[in-house]
C-alpha cells in the first residue's frame, strides 16, 4: 500500500500530465489556420510612381508645341505631348477629372463593378462591340469636362458614321475629323482614331483638335507629372461647395469655396481605393483653420457615425485623415478593398438582375 | 483559503522589497514622463497637434482615438513584454528565499498543506504582476482620458492579459526553484519559458521551414503544450487598439496558457510533495 505522500505525488503528476495534454489539444484545436498576416497599409496617391512616369512617357506622342512669343520666337518647348491633356480645355477655373479606364476596368474595383452589370449594360456593350468599339478594350482614357468628354483609346475598327447615327465626316486639320449629327448636338471631333471629343458646341471640339495639333496654344489644367492614380483631375474652389452636404458642421462648403482656390484629385483604385484630394490656396492661415475644421468635422461624423452603429461610414472614416504640407493641405480618404468587396457583396441579387448576359471580358 | 494567506503574506513582504518599489517606480516614472512630456491638441475629437518634451510632431488630423492607435500599440507591447521581463527579475527570489533553511522548516510547521503554500505564492505573485500592470494600463487610460477626453480601456485589459501571460512564466520558475533552489535559476526558466512561448505563437510559419517529416513533427509536438505568448501579446495589442479580436484562437490561448500554468503547479507540487526539508 502506497503511503499518502507517495499517493498525493502520483496525484500531482497525473493532473499534471492531463493538464499539459488539454493545453495542447486546446489550443492546437483553436489555432484553426495559419496566422492571418497583417494587411499592408493603404497606400496614397501623393506623387508620380514610376509605372505612372513610365505611362506617361508613353502617351507623349505628339511633338513640342510651336514656340511661344509674339512672332512665335520664344524659346521652343523641348517635350512632347500628350493629345488627351493637350486636348483639355486651359481655363483652369473649370473642373477636368480623368479616368484611366482601362486600368479601372482591370482594378479590383473595375471587376467588382462588371459583375454587378445587368442585361441591359451587357447589351449596350455588345452594340457597342457591334460598332467596332469594345468599351471593356478599347477605352484607354476618359477625361470629363464642362464641355463634354475627351476619350482616349484604340478606335481603328470604329464605325464611326453609324456610331454618330449616319453624319458624315468632314476632315479638320491635319488628322482630325468633325462628324454632326443630323439633329445638330451633339459634335463629335476624332484624331488619328485614337482621340474622340464630344461636345455640345462644333467650337468646342474644333478648339481641342486645333491645341492637339499645336494650331491654338495648350496649357493642361492637369500637369503631367499630375498624372498618377486610378482618377486624377482638378476642380475649382468653388466647385468644392457643392461637394460638401449642406448643413455640415460651420457650413464648412462655404469655407471651403472661399478659402480653396484650387482642388487636385488623385484615387488608386487597382486594389483599395485610396482617395487624396490636395487643397490649396493663399491664405495660409486660413488653410490652416480649415485643414483643422475638415479634421474635427470628419472626426464628429465618425462618432456619430459609431453612434449610429454604421459600421460602413465608420470603416471609411477610419481610414480619413487631414495631412498638412506644401501650399495647403491634402484630405485623405481609403476604402480597402474587403471593405468594397463586402459592399459590392450580392449586388447582382440586390438590382435584381439575372446572371446572364455579362459582357465577356 | 489558507492559499490566499500565505498570498496576503507575501504581498505584506513585497511591499519592503527593493524590486517591488522599483517596479511601481519604474511605471510612476513612465507615467509621469508622459503627463509632462505629451501634449495634445484635441479639436472637436480630432487629434490636431501633437508636441513630445515642447518638440512638434508630424501629425495629420484625424480622429483622436485612430491617431493614437500606434500609441495604445506600442504601449501595450510595451507593457506585455517589457513587464514580463521585468516582472521575471523581480519576483525571481520569492520562491528560494520562501524555500530558505529555516524558513520553509517554521512554514511547514503552519497548519498549511504544502500545495496550498505553492499556490498562495504563485497566487500573491499573480497578484503583484496584475496590480502592476493594471497600474500602468490604468494609469495610462486615465492620463489619455484628461488629455484627450477619449475612454479607452484597452490599455487595462492589456495590462490584465499580460498578467495572464505571466501565469504560465511564474509556475515555472516555481518548478525550477523547487528543483534547485536559485533564483538565478529560476528567472533563466522564465526566460526560456517566454522564448519559449514567443516560439510556439509562430509555430505556424517556424514550423513550415523544416522539412516535412520527424523534424517538423518534433518541433510541433513539443510546442503543442507551450503557452502561445505572441498570440497573446497579438491580443492585447488589438484589444488596446480596440480592434476586434476573433475569439476562438483568443479563447484558446488564453485558456491554453492557463492550463499550461495549472499543468506547471500540479508538477511543481508533485515536486513539492516528495521534497525533504
Amino acid at each position: 500500500m502506497a503511503r499518502p505522500a507517495e499517493r498525493r505525488t502520483a496525484l500531482w503528476l497525473l493532473a499534471g500530465v492531463l493538464l499539459l495534454v488539454a493545453a495542447a489539444l486546446l489550443t492546437i484545436l483553436s489555432e484553426g489556420g495559419p496566422p492571418v498576416r497583417a494587411r499592408p497599409a493603404v497606400e496614397f496617391p501623393r506623387h508620380l510612381r514610376a509605372p505612372e512616369y513610365q505611362r506617361m512617357e508613353r502617351r507623349a506622342v505628339l511633338p513640342p508645341a510651336p514656340p511661344a512669343g509674339p512672332r512665335g520666337d520664344g524659346p521652343p518647348p523641348s517635350r512632347r505631348r500628350d493629345p488627351l491633356l493637350a486636348a483639355l480645355p486651359p481655363d483652369p477655373s473649370r473642373s477636368v477629372v480623368v479616368f484611366e479606364a482601362n486600368a479601372l476596368r482591370h482594378s479590383r474595383l473595375g471587376e467588382l463593378f462588371l459583375g454587378c452589370l445587368g442585361e441591359d449594360d451587357a447589351r449596350v456593350i455588345e452594340e457597342l462591340r457591334r460598332l467596332g468599339i469594345d468599351p471593356l478594350k478599347d477605352v484607354d482614357r476618359v477625361a470629363v469636362m464642362p464641355e463634354g468628354l475627351a476619350v482616349s483609346g484604340f478606335f481603328g475598327k470604329a464605325r464611326w458614321s453609324e456610331l454618330m447615327d449616319g453624319a458624315e465626316p468632314a476632315r479638320y486639320g491635319g488628322e482630325g475629323s468633325l462628324y454632326r449629327r443630323p439633329g445638330g448636338q451633339p459634335v463629335a471631333g476624332v484624331w488619328r482614331d485614337q482621340l474622340l471629343v464630344l461636345a455640345s458646341s462644333p467650337e468646342a471640339v474644333r478648339a481641342a483638335l486645333d491645341r492637339v495639333e499645336g494650331r491654338a496654344p495648350a496649357a493642361p489644367p492637369i500637369p503631367e507629372d499630375a498624372t498618377y492614380g486610378e482618377v486624377y483631375g482638378v476642380l475649382p474652389g468653388e466647385a468644392l461647395r457643392a461637394l460638401v452636404p449642406p448643413g455640415a458642421s460651420g457650413d464648412l462648403g462655404a469655407r471651403l469655396a472661399e478659402v480653396a482656390s484650387r482642388v487636385e484629385l488623385h484615387a488608386d483604385a487597382m486594389s483599395d481605393v485610396a482617395v487624396t484630394a490636395r487643397v490649396s490656396g493663399q491664405d495660409r492661415a486660413a488653410l490652416e483653420d480649415l485643414a483643422r475644421a475638415l479634421g474635427a468635422a470628419l472626426a464628429v461624423a465618425r462618432v456619430e457615425a459609431r453612434a449610429s452603429g454604421d459600421q460602413e461610414l465608420v470603416e471609411l472614416l477610419d481610414h480619413a485623415r487631414v495631412v498638412r504640407g506644401g501650399e495647403g493641405f491634402s484630405l485623405e480618404l481609403a476604402l480597402p478593398a474587403e471593405t468594397l468587396e463586402r459592399w459590392f457583396a450580392g449586388c447582382r441579387e440586390r438590382a435584381g438582375s439575372p446572371p446572364r448576359g455579362r459582357p465577356q471580358p | 483559503m489558507s492559499a490566499l494567506l500565505v498570498a496576503a503574506d507575501l504581498l505584506r513582504e513585497a511591499r519592503s522589497r527593493r524590486w517591488t518599489l522599483a517596479l511601481a517606480g519604474a511605471v510612476t516614472l513612465v507615467l509621469a514622463a508622459v503627463a509632462v512630456g505629451l501634449r495634445l491638441e484635441v479639436v472637436d475629437g480630432a487629434l490636431a497637434a501633437t508636441r513630445l518634451f515642447g518638440g512638434s510632431l508630424d501629425t495629420d488630423i484625424r480622429s483622436v482615438d485612430v491617431a493614437l492607435r500606434p500609441f495604445f500599440a506600442a504601449t501595450s507591447w510595451l507593457v506585455f513584454f517589457g513587464g514580463t521581463v521585468f516582472g521575471v527579475v523581480a519576483v525571481s527570489d520569492f520562491a528560494p528565499s520562501m524555500l530558505a533553511p529555516g524558513r520553509v522548516e517554521s512554514l511547514l510547521a503552519l497548519p498549511v498543506r504544502r500545495w496550498q503554500l505553492l499556490l498562495g505564492t504563485f497566487l500573491g505573485v499573480e497578484a503583484l504582476v496584475l496590480g502592476g500592470a493594471v497600474y500602468g494600463g490604468g494609469g495610462m487610460t486615465l492620463l489619455l482620458l484628461a488629455k484627450t477626453g477619449v475612454w479607452n480601456p484597452g490599455p487595462v485589459l492589456a495590462a490584465a492579459m499580460a498578467a495572464l501571460a505571466f501565469a504560465p512564466i511564474y509556475a515555472v520558475m516555481l518548478g525550477a526553484a523547487l528543483l534547485v533552489r536559485s533564483a538565478a535559476l529560476s528567472a533563466a526558466a522564465g526566460f526560456l519559458l517566454l522564448l519559449a512561448g514567443v516560439v510556439a505563437g509562430e509555430r505556424g510559419p517556424i514550423a513550415s521551414a523544416f522539412e516535412p517529416g520527424t523534424a517538423r513533427a518534433v518541433f510541433l509536438a513539443l510546442t503543442a503544450p507551450l503557452p502561445r505568448l505572441t498570440a497573446l501579446a497579438r491580443a492585447a495589442s488589438d484589444l488596446a487598439q480596440a480592434k476586434p479580436v476573433a475569439a476562438g484562437p483568443f479563447l484558446g490561448s488564453a485558456l491554453g496558457a492557463a492550463l499550461f500554468a495549472s499543468a506547471a503547479l500540479s508538477l511543481a507540487a508533485a515536486r513539492f510533495e516528495r521534497k525533504d526539508f
